[in-house]
């Protein structure tokens, strides 16, 4: 019994929170999306995402925040016609900072590809999604769900294994370099 | 290809060729190598008959105030003439009275670069033989990097200052010089490698070494064991003179390479978004006799 204590003890935590963390979101994104068209009240013929343009307190709800840690974390902001998802992602040291700055500027600069991605980030987060009611009557609910849950996965593996090949190289050309002495 | 070459290909193979194509051809061009080096193969005088190199360095003037030229007459010998207008060392062939053994003064002809920053290195590792010292020689090896030289009693340091350009390059460059550091346990025979970013190290002060957030330090502690002999010292000439081209080569490679992962990754997760939107349904209608129509 203490063996197995101990064991589970030194399992690296992430993995233990990233699910609880995910799923959490997952419900939470589930229960946002659920958008409606709705003009404009103030100009007519405009049709814009209340989140963006707040006309009016009566169509916004209630911002909600998930947070696995302090650098890692979720804002989803709801209205009757649009929510807008920002995601902040882990950045532990200089080189995960500057790739993670690196990879989603690449990403925002190809935002219209990316339908749902939005151009610039909202403060104190890295990347923001924009999702409107004429994004979730042409595509599934749950596979844009879906969609942002991967992306937050993919995310962090990819910063992370960015970094491993980057030291690597490093070690390579080093030691290369120091051989030939 | 991970170390660079050091002597310059183009020159090696542009001079092979005219050194053994059955006549004189005419020839004029114009090379580029690392650190503003400018090479020019011509012909003198417009005689088919002789090949000219010359090169220029914008460092020159400080590399013979350590004995660049003695070095560089008694590598080339009579090959080397007077020099061209505009440029600082020239090496001239005859067509007619060719050397010998061709590939070697090809080769030889190519490093002409090399043995120009060879000059400093060899007064200094004397120098240290001897059990002398001088005041530290300084290389402005480009616009606002420089390279420092000096002999202590039992060592030969070589300061290189480098200038990141890019924020980001400092942040990689960091990540590269703390494996220069460590890599030492690898192989007994490599120098001490120190780094330091922003200030210059202590043998600096006084002296007019920048500071700034994008300059970094690396100093290399070479020990008498590296230059022991003709080859080893050659060899350590060869790898230093290259060590800031070097750096900034694989820091602009692992650059290129985060950004090909991005763009495979970007592709991957587009395709993932692409699977929310539901297929359109491309099937035949038919009429109730069995043919089909085209809608147009």
């Amino acid at each position: 019994m203490r063996r197995l204590f101990v064991k589970s003890q030194r399992r690296p935590k992430m993995s233990a929170t990233l699910k609880p963390y995910l799923s959490a979101v997952r419900a939470s994104l589930t229960a946002a999306m659920c958008l409606e068209n709705f003009e404009s009240q103030v100009v007519e013929r405009h049709n814009k995402p209340e989140v963006e343009v707040k006309s009016s307190k009566e169509l916004l709800l209630t911002p909600v925040t998930v947070s696995r840690n302090e650098k890692e974390r979720i804002l989803i902001e709801s209205s009757i016609n649009s929510i807008r998802v920002s995601i902040a992602i882990k950045q532990a040291d200089e080189i995960e900072k500057i790739l993670c700055k690196k990879f989603m500027r690449f990403m925002m600069q190809r935002a219209e590809h990316f339908f749902i991605l939005r151009r610039k980030p909202i403060e104190g987060y890295d990347i923001s999604f924009l999702i409107t009611n004429f994004h979730t009557e042409q595509m599934y609910k749950h596979k844009l769900v879906d969609f942002v849950i991967q992306f937050m996965e993919e995310i962090d593996k990819e910063i992370s294994e960015m970094k491993i090949s980057l030291n690597a190289r490093a070690r390579i050309v080093a030691e290369e370099f120091l051989k030939n002495f | 290809m991970i170390l660079l070459e050091i002597k310059n290909r183009i020159i090696e193979e542009t001079l092979l060729h005219r050194f053994n194509s059955p006549k004189p051809e005419s020839i004029d061009i114009t090379v580029a190598d690392f650190d503003g080096v400018l090479y020019h193969i011509s012909n003198p005088d417009s005689d088919k008959g002789k090949i000219r190199v010359s090169i220029s360095l914008k460092f020159y003037s400080d590399l013979k105030a350590h004995g660049a030229e003695e070095l560089i007459q008694k590598f080339y010998g009579d090959y080397a003439v007077t020099p061209e207008d505009g440029y600082d060392i020239s090496l001239q062939f005859d067509y007619e009275n060719l050397p010998a053994n061709k590939e070697e003064w090809a080769e030889k002809a190519a490093l002409l670069k090399c043995k120009c920053f060879a000059s400093v290195f060899h007064k200094y590792f004397q120098l240290q033989r001897d059990g002398k010292q001088d005041a530290t020689a300084i290389i402005h090896y480009r616009d606002r990097e420089t390279m420092y030289v000096s002999a202590q009693k039992d060592r030969v340091t070589v300061i290189f200052s480098t200038i990141f350009t890019d924020d980001d390059d400092i942040i990689i460059g960091k990540v590269f010089m703390q494996e220069f550091k460590e890599g030492r346990r690898g192989s007994g025979t490599a120098p001490q490698v120190l780094f330091s970013h922003a200030e210059p190290p202590a043998e600096l002060q006084g002296t007019d070494a920048l500071t700034g957030q994008n300059v970094g330090y690396i100093t290399f502690v070479l020990f008498p064991r590296s230059f022991k002999d003709e080859a080893a010292a050659d060899k350590t000439v060869n790898l230093i003179h290259t060590f800031r081209d070097y750096l900034h080569y694989h820091i602009k490679c692992s650059k290129a390479y985060l950004h090909c992962r991005m763009r495979v990754r970007t592709a991957a997760l587009l395709k993932i978004l692409n699977r929310a939107r539901p297929e359109i349904k491309t099937t035949e209608k038919k009429t109730i006799s069995g043919r089909t129509f085209a809608r147009k």
